[in-house]
C-alpha cells in the first residue's frame, strides 16, 4: 500500500501542482510492431516542483524525495522490460528539468498494453482502482487504427479549484500516431494530419482531457502498403 | 458556645470555599499552563462582540450540541471574572489534560454541558460528571474538566507481566482484529469451562467513583486483575483494555482526590507559578522544563540502566522554566518571555551568549528588507564550558557505553583543531529576506514540424524567486576556499568570480547561488545584486543607524518582520491554494513584528516579541479576533 501511495502522490503531486505537457507517440508498423514513446515534460513548472520536493509532506501527505521517485521508475522499468513483447527499453529521467521519457520497442499493441497494464498494477499495488474499466486503448483492425488515452493515464479529478484548474488548462496532452504507409481518413475532428500524410497529430489541453477522455479517441484509415 | 464555634467553624469553611480561585484547580502534574484573564481580555474584547464572530457560532453549536437556540457563550454558565486555565502534564504513569474555570449558574452549564452524566461521588461536597472520556467535577463555584490517561508504556508494562504470569507466551498475543485460533480454546485448561464469568470491563459508570471498591482494589492489587476471574475467551488486548481502563480510573481518582481533598495544586508549590499568576495581563503562559524533561519517555529507560548519571544530567536542568505574559495593548499585542534556568545551565547559556556583536552583519543587510534576524552567540567558549561541566558528570559513570562515549570525545577533544573549528564557525550568524525578484528560469518545450518529427527547445520564462541571504561570522575564510576550490575543480557549475562564487541551478533547481567568502563573512545568497554589485556589503543601503542600534542593544538574539511586506512578497506560484487564501485574508490585518533578547545571567534570559500595527484598528482585541476569524473562515 506504501507503494501505491508513494505512486499515487507522485502523480497527484505532478499533475495537481505543474503545467504538464505530455507527449504519447507511437510508430506502428505493418506487421504490428512498432515503437511507443512516452514523455512528460514539467520543466516549466520546475520550481515550484523543486520547492515541493524539498518539503517532507504536504498538507499531511508525504512527499517522495528524489531517490524514492528514482526508486519507483526504476521499479516500473524492471517489471515493464520484463514483459513479453517488449525491448530495447530506455528511460531517461531528467531531475534537473523534470522530464521523464519512456521509449521501448513493441511486437505487437495488444503486448504493449498488457505490459503497460502489469507495470501500473505493480506500482498501485492494494489500489486496483486506480487502473479503472480494464479496457484496451489501442486496438488494430485490418485497415485502421484506433485509439484514446488510458483511463489511468488522465484521472478525473472530481474537485478543482480555479488555480488548479488554470494550471491544467496550460498543461497538453499531445497524442501522434505514425504509419509506414498514408493515413487515408481519421474520425476525431480535431485531430490533424502530418504532411507527408503518415502521422496523425491530437491535441488536447490537460483540464479538458481530464474531464472528458475520450476527446482524443480517433479510428484512422489506413491506405493499403505500398508495394 | 458549641453552637457558636461550629457556625463560624461552618462560615470559615465556606468564606475560604469561596474565595477558592479557579487557578488554585490546576493539578500539580501539569507541565504547561495557560491562563486567560478573562475580566482583563473582555474589557478588550466585549462579549456581545466576540459572540457575533463565526467561530463563535461554530463553537457554541459545538457547546451546544448542534441546537443553539439562541444560546451563546454568555448562557453557558461560565464565571467570566475568573481566569480559565487550560493544563496539560505528564508523569510516568499518566497524562493529565483538561482546563479550570469559574461557574456563574451551575444549570446554565450542565446547559453547555448536556452530554455529561452525573454519577457517584467519591468526595463531599465534590458533584461528578463523567462524559465518555472526560470528567467534569464542580465544587462551589469552580469547575475542573479533567481527562487522565494512562502511559501506555505503563499499561503495556501491567498487561505483559499479567500475560507471562498466567503461562502463556508471546506467540498468543493473537490480533485483535484477529477472530479467537480454535487451538487457543483447545489449550485453555481443563478448569476453566465457558461458564468462566469474563473480566469485567469496569465500563459501567456508575461504578467508576465507587472510590470504596476502587481503593480496596488498588490496595490490594499491584497486579489490576483478579486472578479468579481469569477469561479463557479473552485475548491479550482484552487483558490490556482492562488494564486501562482500571488504571484510568486510579489515577483520575488520585488527581482529582489532590485537588479536592489533599488541596495540592501546581500554584500552591510552584511559586514561579503563583507569582506569574498575579500578574494582571491577559493571558499567562508557563512551561516547566526541568519536569517536562525528567518525564520525556527517553529518559525513564536510562534511568533505570544508569540512574546516577540520569539524575546528575537532569540536575543540569534544575529550575529550567519558561514562563510568559501576553498583554493586548490598543495597538500592539505584546509577549514577554523568560527562560530561567540553574546554575549548571546558567553557565553555560552565559558563555554561550557571551559573544560581542559582529558589525559585519549589518553590512550585507538592506535597509529595505522585508524581515532579519542576528543570532550572536560564542560556540567555542560554550564548547569549553560545556565541556567542563557536562564531562565529570559522565566520568562518573562507570558503564561500558557511557565509558566509550566518553572516550571518543576526550580523544577528539586531544585531536581535533578547535580552535579552527570555532573560528571557522564562530556562531555569530544573520538571515535576510528581501522580497521577490522576477527570473529567468529555463525550461524545455517541444517543437513539431510539418511531419510532427520534434526538437526539445529551451526557452526562457520569467519566474517568481524569494530572495534570502544567509550568512556566519568566520576567522578562517581560507577553510572554506579550500572547500569551493576543489569543489570547481570537479564541478563545472562551480565558478570562481573573483570576489564571489556562482553555482548554477543551485537554488531550486532553476537560479545560481552566490556564495561571498571574505572579510570574515561567509554569505550564502541568490541576491544577485548583493553578490555581483555589493560583494563587500550594501554601503549607504545597509541597515539603518536606528536600525543597527536596534539590533546591537538586543541580547544574542534579534529579529523583525514587515509582515505586510512578507505577506505581498511570498511568491503564491509556490503555495497551496490554502496558504494563499490565509496570506490574502492576512493581507489587510498586518504590522510589524520585533523580537529582542536580554543579555544572558546565570539565572534567566528575558525574550520580547511585539506585534505592532499603528493607528489602523480600533483596538488589538478586535484585530486578535478578525485575524482569528479570517483564518477560521478560510480553515473551514
Amino acid at each position: 500500500m506504501k507503494k501505491a501511495y508513494l505512486f499515487l502522490t507522485l502523480i497527484t503531486l505532478f499533475i495537481m501542482s505543474s503545467c504538464i505537457e505530455i507527449l504519447d507517440d507511437i510508430t506502428i508498423n505493418e506487421d504490428g510492431s512498432g515503437t511507443f514513446k512516452y514523455n512528460i515534460n514539467l520543466s516549466s513548472s520546475k520550481v515550484k516542483i523543486s520547492s515541493l520536493l524539498a518539503l517532507d509532506s504536504l498538507d499531511g501527505k508525504k512527499i517522495p524525495n528524489r531517490a524514492e521517485i528514482q526508486s519507483r521508475i526504476d521499479h516500473f522499468i524492471t517489471v515493464f522490460e520484463g514483459k513479453e513483447g517488449i525491448k530495447n527499453v530506455h528511460m531517461g529521467a531528467d531531475f534537473g528539468n523534470y522530464i521523464f521519457r519512456l521509449q521501448c520497442d513493441f511486437k505487437s499493441v495488444k503486448l504493449l498494453q498488457e505490459a503497460i497494464k502489469s507495470a501500473v498494477k505493480s506500482e498501485v499495488k492494494g489500489n486496483d482502482d486506480f487502473l479503472g474499466d480494464n479496457v484496451d486503448w489501442l486496438t488494430r483492425k485490418e485497415g485502421s487504427f484506433e485509439r484514446s488515452v488510458p483511463e489511468f493515464s488522465i484521472k478525473k479529478v472530481d474537485r478543482l479549484n480555479e488555480e488548479e484548474i488554470n494550471l491544467l488548462k496550460q498543461g497538453n496532452y499531445i497524442s501522434i500516431t505514425r504509419f509506414d504507409r498514408l493515413v487515408k481518413d481519421f474520425s476525431n475532428k480535431s485531430a490533424i494530419m502530418a504532411k507527408n500524410k503518415m502521422a496523425v497529430m491530437l491535441k488536447s489541453n490537460a483540464y479538458s482531457l481530464s474531464q472528458n477522455p475520450s476527446l482524443l479517441e480517433n479510428t484512422i484509415y489506413l491506405s493499403p502498403l505500398k508495394p | 458556645m458549641k453552637t457558636l464555634c461550629l457556625t463560624l467553624l461552618l462560615l470559615c469553611t465556606t468564606v475560604e470555599l469561596n474565595a477558592q480561585k479557579s487557578q488554585d484547580f490546576i493539578p500539580v502534574d501539569a507541565v504547561t499552563v495557560f491562563s486567560i484573564n478573562n475580566i482583563s481580555l473582555l474589557q478588550k474584547i466585549p462579549l456581545d462582540e466576540l459572540i457575533k464572530y463565526e467561530f463563535m457560532e461554530d463553537l457554541q453549536q459545538e457547546l451546544f450540541d448542534g441546537s443553539t437556540s439562541g444560546k451563546t457563550i454568555k448562557d453557558a454558565g461560565i464565571d467570566f471574572d475568573q481566569k480559565f486555565n487550560v493544563f496539560y502534564g505528564m508523569n510516568r504513569d499518566y497524562s493529565v489534560t483538561g482546563f479550570s474555570f469559574g461557574i456563574a449558574d451551575l444549570n446554565k452549564l450542565f446547559g453547555a454541558f448536556d452530554d455529561f452524566d452525573k454519577v457517584d461521588s467519591p468526595y463531599e461536597g465534590v458533584q461528578f460528571y463523567s462524559s465518555y472520556f472526560n470528567h467534569l467535577m464542580v465544587r462551589g463555584n469552580i469547575g475542573v474538566l479533567l481527562r487522565v490517561d494512562p502511559i501506555s508504556t505503563r499499561v503495556d508494562d501491567i498487561a505483559d507481566s499479567t500475560w507471562y504470569a498466567r503461562g502463556y507466551s508471546y506467540n498468543r498475543r493473537y490480533n485483535y482484529y484477529d477472530d479467537y485460533y480454535k487451538a487457543d480454546y483447545e489449550e485453555i485448561p481443563e478448569t476453566y469451562d465457558e461458564d468462566t464469568p469474563a473480566i469485567e470491563m469496569e465500563e459501567n459508570i456508575e461504578d467508576v467513583y465507587n472510590v470504596e471498591e476502587a481503593l480496596e482494589e488498588i490496595e490490594e492489587s499491584g497486579d489490576y486483575i483478579i486472578e479468579e476471574d481469569y477469561a479463557p475467551h479473552k485475548n491479550f488486548y482484552d487483558l490490556k483494555d482492562s488494564i486501562r481502563t482500571s488504571l484510568r480510573r486510579e489515577y483520575l481518582l488520585k488527581v482529582s482526590k489532590e485537588l479536592f481533598i489533599d488541596g495540592q495544586n501546581l500554584r500552591k508549590v510552584d511559586k514561579v507559578l503563583a507569582e506569574q499568576l498575579t500578574h494582571d495581563v491577559e493571558g499567562v503562559f508557563y512551561l516547566d522544563n526541568e519536569r517536562n524533561i525528567l518525564k520525556a519517555q527517553p529518559f525513564w529507560h536510562y534511568r533505570e540502566v544508569m540512574p546516577s548519571l540520569i539524575e546528575d544530567i537532569t540536575g543540569l536542568y534544575k529550575n529550567n522554566k519558561i514562563v510568559g505574559d501576553i498583554r493586548l495593548k490598543e495597538h500592539s499585542i505584546e509577549a514577554n518571555m523568560t527562560s530561567n534556568y540553574g546554575d549548571a545551565l546558567g553557565t553555560i547559556y552565559k558563555e554561550l551568549n557571551s559573544s560581542k556583536f559582529d558589525k559585519n552583519m549589518t553590512k550585507y543587510i538592506h535597509k529595505d528588507n522585508s524581515a532579519y534576524f542576528t543570532y550572536n552567540v560564542d560556540l567555542g567558549k560554550a564548547y569549553e564550558k560545556t565541556y567542563e561541566i557536562i564531562m565529570p558528570i559522565l566520568k562518573k559513570e562507570k558503564s561500558r557505553m557511557v565509558s566509550s562515549s566518553v572516550l571518543a570525545i576526550e580523544m577528539m577533544n586531544a585531536f581535533l583543531d578547535k580552535d579552527a573549528i570555532f573560528d571557522m564557525y564562530r556562531g555569530g550568524m544573520f538571515g535576510s529576506f528581501n522580497g521577490v525578484k522576477k527570473v529567468p528560469v529555463r525550461q524545455l518545450v517541444y517543437e513539431y514540424d510539418e511531419d510532427f518529427n520534434y526538437t526539445e527547445t529551451e526557452t526562457f520564462e520569467e519566474q517568481d524567486i524569494p530572495i534570502f541571504t544567509l550568512g556566519f561570522s568566520t576567522k578562517r575564510n581560507d577553510i572554506p576556499d579550500i572547500f569551493m576550490e576543489q569543489m570547481s575543480n570537479m564541478n563545472s557549475e562551480w565558478q570562481n568570480m573573483g570576489k564571489y562564487w556562482k553555482i548554477e541551478n543551485a537554488f531550486l533547481n532553476s537560479v545560481p547561488l552566490f556564495i561571498i567568502n571574505h572579510g570574515g563573512m561567509f554569505i550564502m545568497t541568490n541576491d544577485e545584486n548583493l553578490a555581483v554589485n555589493n560583494p563587500d556589503g550594501f554601503g549607504v543601503n545597509k541597515l539603518t543607524r536606528s536600525q543597527i542600534k536596534s539590533t546591537k542593544k538586543s541580547g544574542f538574539l534579534y529579529g523583525q518582520m514587515n509582515t505586510s511586506k512578507i505577506i505581498d512578497n511570498i511568491p503564491r506560484t509556490w503555495m497551496t491554494n490554502t496558504q494563499i487564501d490565509m496570506l490574502n485574508a492576512m493581507r489587510t490585518k498586518s504590522g510589524d513584528m520585533q523580537l529582542t533578547s536580554s543579555k544572558t545571567s546565570v539565572s534567566k534570559t528575558d525574550f520580547k516579541l511585539v506585534y505592532d500595527f499603528k493607528g489602523e484598528y480600533e483596538d488589538s482585541g478586535k484585530h486578535v479576533l478578525d485575524l482569528v476569524n479570517s483564518l477560521y473562515v478560510i480553515m473551514k
